[in-house]
């Protein structure tokens, strides 16, 4: 009895959590009078028609974008965090406390409060209308290095690196060699964040870019309501284009995901 | 510190190449060669923008001609003469308040039913973690039709089931409005708070279970008594970060009403960021945006220390 109400809240729940998901598809399926008519729960025979219609429009374009801003965000955060968490969990130098206190602290304070002065800096340097300044947010991340120095912390032993040096080892090909293979997983949990992230950053790009041939997606499923706004079908079929990288990515590494999504919350 | 040289030359001849030059590196400079990128993008991109923000803020700025220091005007003008601004962090609060509760205790709920299963576990987390993941201005088109008054999907399910006889105005309606908004958060962030949750209850000692089972506690009287108090951090963690994320909520509200005036339906869910989203880019007052954001990550430091102080002591009564 108790395992049916554990397992029937459970499916109700879970349903209650795609629900969404199974209509968008449905709905990118069919031809906006049959969504007008209720029959948003089957699918049509329209989605071939809905997927030329988004094709054809400025919406590919702004994928691409997006998946230019999000990978080279993520390379270069990942890459530079790792860096800075290697040398802040197994170097002993002057401030390094400090910095560190300093770093997590900063992790706290929302994006938005330097929001004006990132956008002026931004025009300053001319790289208002690139995808420069969608990038550059990512690379110093906080978050990055916290997840890295916890994970090098407990991951990599002290021994190895000492008897790397013994060998005669340079600092850069222990750090190459010996630290990247051992941390690949916390970098390919970090990875997976920045990326998903970075793809459904908004309010950056809302004020900083206003060159249509410049929108990342999330701009794009902005302008969808204008640009389609009697084609729903079309509208649904850019918008399910627009989370299936994420859906992908998560589907595959949901344990990574969730791992690097919850960090911090208990205490090792 | 020593006074030794970062950089060293150091000249070796081998037989084959008749002289190369090579550098090494001593290694006291290696932290700081792999903490200078870092450090590099982390001043220039995070840490001046936010002091220049704040310079910004004491001004009267266009973002284009010179700017005028007005000292604290900008921010006795936040807190006396913007009712928008009150009205904005009223509104987060309330939906806030609409939407945490019971994302917590969807969240605990789910995470105890997927902790006594093991078959279907990994299954049924990464289900409901998928909202969470979905970019927001995605949920808030997705949501925009589901609630919309005469296609939307909910009205035709509760006018199909006879629950009701017209269709409720969702999107047109103040109140219903800050309901929709409430309900997206809930359905994002519902797997979230699970998954934090089945970490948490992985840390919690089976023996303690055991022994409870031993002396005969109900399930329930043992979720009362020993997982709720265990979870109490946990607990606490979520709650402060929902009050911080929360009030930064901006994407969902915002596409929910892309096509309708500022704020939806008599600005009702014009919430803190979307306020200072508008008086900062729609109306070019630099000065007087950068003020609005500094007044509310003030309001979130409050938040913040009143939800812990009082979450603190509810601890120790225990």
């Amino acid at each position: 009895m108790k395992k049916v109400i554990t397992a029937l809240g459970l499916v109700v729940v879970s349903f209650i959590s795609i629900m969404p998901f199974y209509v968008l598809i449905m709905m990118s399926t069919q031809v906006t009078e049959d969504i007008f008519k209720g029959k948003m729960f089957l699918p049509g025979k329209y989605a071939i028609e809905n997927l030329t219609t988004v094709l054809n429009s400025s919406f590919f374009k702004s994928f691409l974008n997006s998946i230019f801003v999000s990978v080279t965000s993520t390379i270069l955060c990942v890459l530079i965090c790792t860096m800075t968490g290697y040398s802040l969990a197994k170097y002993n130098y002057k401030f390094k406390k400090l910095f560190y206190a300093f770093i997590i602290g900063t992790m706290m304070v929302p994006t938005q409060i330097g929001l004006i002065g990132y956008i002026m800096e931004m025009r300053f340097f001319q790289l208002n209308n690139t995808l420069i300044p969608l990038i550059l947010i990512w690379i110093a991340n906080p978050f990055g290095v916290f997840w890295m120095v916890q994970y090098i912390k407990s991951a990599v032993p002290q021994d190895i690196i000492e008897s790397a040096r013994i060998d005669g080892c340079n600092e850069l090909r222990i750090f190459i060699q010996i630290i990247l293979p051992i941390v690949k997983p916390a970098m390919v949990t970090l990875s997976l964040v920045i990326f998903l992230w970075s793809w459904n950053n908004y309010l950056l790009p809302l004020v900083m870019i206003n060159k249509e041939e410049l929108f990342t997606i999330p701009l794009s499923i902005q302008s969808l309501g204008s640009y389609y706004r009697t084609d729903y079908g079309a509208r649904m079929m850019g918008l399910l284009i627009a989370i299936i990288p994420l859906i992908i990515l998560f589907i595959f590494g949901s344990k990574n995901f969730i791992r690097g999504l919850t960090a911090g919350a208990v205490k090792e | 510190m020593e006074n030794k040289p970062f950089f060293q030359s150091k000249r070796t001849i081998s037989p084959n190449v008749s002289r190369t030059r090579r550098f090494t590196i001593s290694i006291k400079a290696w932290p700081y060669l792999f903490l200078s990128p870092f450090l590099l993008f982390y001043l220039a991109f995070n840490i001046f923008p936010i002091i220049y923000s704040f310079y910004i803020s004491f001004t009267s700025w266009d973002g284009f001609s010179e700017k005028t220091f007005v000292g604290f005007n900008n921010y006795i003008r936040v807190f006396t003469q913007d009712p928008s601004f009150w009205k904005s962090v009223w509104n987060t609060l309330l939906i806030m308040l609409m939407s945490t509760p019971f994302v917590i205790i969807f969240g605990l709920l789910l995470a105890v039913f997927l902790f006594n299963i093991t078959k279907w576990r990994s299954f049924f987390q990464t289900i409901n973690f998928i909202p969470y993941i979905t970019t927001p201005v995605a949920i808030g088109l997705i949501f925009a039709f589901l609630f919309d008054w005469s296609s939307g999907t909910v009205n035709h399910l509760l006018m199909s089931t006879g629950l009701i006889k017209e269709g409720i105005n969702w999107l047109g309606e103040p109140m219903y409005a800050r309901i929709v908004v409430a309900l997206m958060i809930i359905w994002k962030y519902t797997g979230y708070h699970m998954a934090i949750y089945l970490t948490g209850l992985s840390t919690i000692p089976q023996e303690l279970y055991e022994a409870a089972k031993m002396d005969g506690s109900s399930a329930v009287n043992t979720f009362f008594k020993i997982t709720i108090p265990l979870l109490a951090p946990i607990t606490m963690f979520l709650v402060l970060t929902d009050i911080i994320g929360g009030l930064q909520m901006f994407d969902e509200p915002k596409l929910l009403f892309t096509d309708t005036a500022v704020g939806g339906p008599e600005r009702s869910v014009l919430t803190a960021i979307w306020h200072f989203y508008d008086t900062t880019f729609a109306t070019s007052r630099f000065g007087y945006g950068a003020a609005v954001s500094f007044s509310l990550f003030l309001i979130i430091i409050i938040f913040t220390l009143i939800s812990y102080k009082f979450l603190n002591k509810k601890e120790s009564y225990k």
